[in-house]
């Protein structure tokens, strides 16, 4: 009798766990060969187009926003685990070292 | 036996017929729409910020799931949502029986419920706001106020107008409260309980989107506005169209079934759910 909701909801899991799965895999490669910094590192978070207000706030709650520069952001303070947050996401392209100020 | 305690046939060729040329119907309407607004554009001859196209429209929604604010603006209110929706259910149905079984409390509660009832949740929300801030705290409550009034009467009617032969029967029978209460009174309001929740599920969605807009700075709601203020129209005419999409989805997949379900469960025929 509720087989529809049963099924819609299995479905909806499905796919955030896929989602899930498929950002933690692109975000591990993203951060391949990159040593995460501890306890805290400065990094350039490149975008496929500039930041709106909406990137920069997602990635404030990760550490210290510096800088914006064309696709760039650039952040200091950041926490390893904030690091692989910034890396799931899909809009990142590449997360790279940055010296800081 | 009636009609109402036998299974639902399985669904046949001729009603899979008939709701296939009902679904292409529909999507013929929405297309028929689609084209006459896109035909119109030219003829408006105003600016995409004042009358987007529906290709303004796509490329909006194209460069919202590009940029990942779609995906978790929908995230947020659909959390924000069903926290909301669960936690006013599950209040409306506990004070509903409350106050259905015991006459002390409904006398003491009856007149606070109508007063509040008649202040609807847009009042609240400044008030929310100065209490606990902008965010989910403010949004998930007043969700949470939204729902509990039409689950709480619908649960009270249901529970008053439980068969009294029945409560009897199971007294006489020897039951505890508790069981008088599981096999009969809750059983019975039921039908009322989903009536409620169905209710409060529209009112909830509607309340979001108010919420959102005030008190919020992510969330569908939040895009409509802010695609508004940013004079980026067809972004809100993309928040305004998942709006509509996520209802009917949820009426479809959540509400509906269970609403049937509790149709032919306790009691009620197939047909006048199948007439529709």
């Amino acid at each position: 009798m509720l087989r529809i909701p049963a099924i819609a909801t299995a479905l909806i899991a499905a796919i955030v766990l896929a989602w899930w799965a498929a950002a933690t895999v692109a975000g591990e490669r993203k951060l391949a060969g990159i040593a995460a910094a501890e306890p805290r590192g400065n990094y350039r978070i490149t975008l496929d187009f500039a930041p709106e207000r909406f990137h920069q706030v997602r990635l404030q709650e990760a550490g210290r926003l510096v800088e914006v520069r064309g696709d760039d952001v650039f952040m200091m303070d950041v926490p390893p685990p904030a690091l692989r947050a910034i890396a799931r996401e899909y809009w990142v392209r590449a997360v790279t070292p940055w010296e800081g100020r | 036996m009636s009609d109402a305690l036998t299974l639902p046939a399985p669904a046949t060729r001729p009603a899979m017929r008939r709701g296939m040329a009902r679904f292409l119907k529909g999507a013929a309407g929405v297309l028929f729409l689609l084209v006459a607004w896109q035909l119109s554009v030219p003829l408006v001859g105003m600016s995409s910020y004042f009358y987007p196209a529906p290709t303004d429209v796509v490329a909006a929604f194209a460069d919202l799931m590009r940029k990942g604010i779609l995906p978790v603006y929908f995230a947020d209110s659909m959390l924000r949502y069903s926290s909301g929706l669960a936690a006013g259910a599950l209040l409306g149905v506990a004070v509903g029986v409350l106050v259905g079984l015991n006459r002390t409390a409904s006398l003491a509660l009856s007149p606070l419920f109508k007063f509040l009832f008649a202040i609807v949740e847009v009042a609240w929300i400044p008030i929310f706001v100065i209490w606990f801030g902008y965010g989910v705290k403010t949004i998930v409550l007043a969700l949470v106020y939204v729902v509990f009034f039409p689950v709480l009467y619908n649960t009270l009617l249901g529970v008053r107008t439980a068969p009294q032969i029945l409560v009897n029967a199971l007294r006489s029978l020897g039951a505890s409260r508790l069981q008088v209460l599981r096999y009969a009174i809750l059983p019975a309001a039921l039908p009322g309980i989903i009536t409620g929740l169905r209710i409060g599920a529209g009112f909830a969605f509607r309340g979001l989107v108010f919420a959102e807009m005030v008190a919020a700075k992510s969330g569908i709601g939040y895009l409509i506005f802010e695609g508004a203020q940013n004079q980026q129209t067809a972004r809100t005419i993309v928040g305004m169209i998942v709006l509509g999409l996520t209802w009917l989805a949820i009426d479809l997949f959540y509400l509906r079934p269970v609403e049937r379900a509790t149709i032919q469960r306790w009691g009620l025929t197939v047909d006048a759910e199948q007439r529709r």
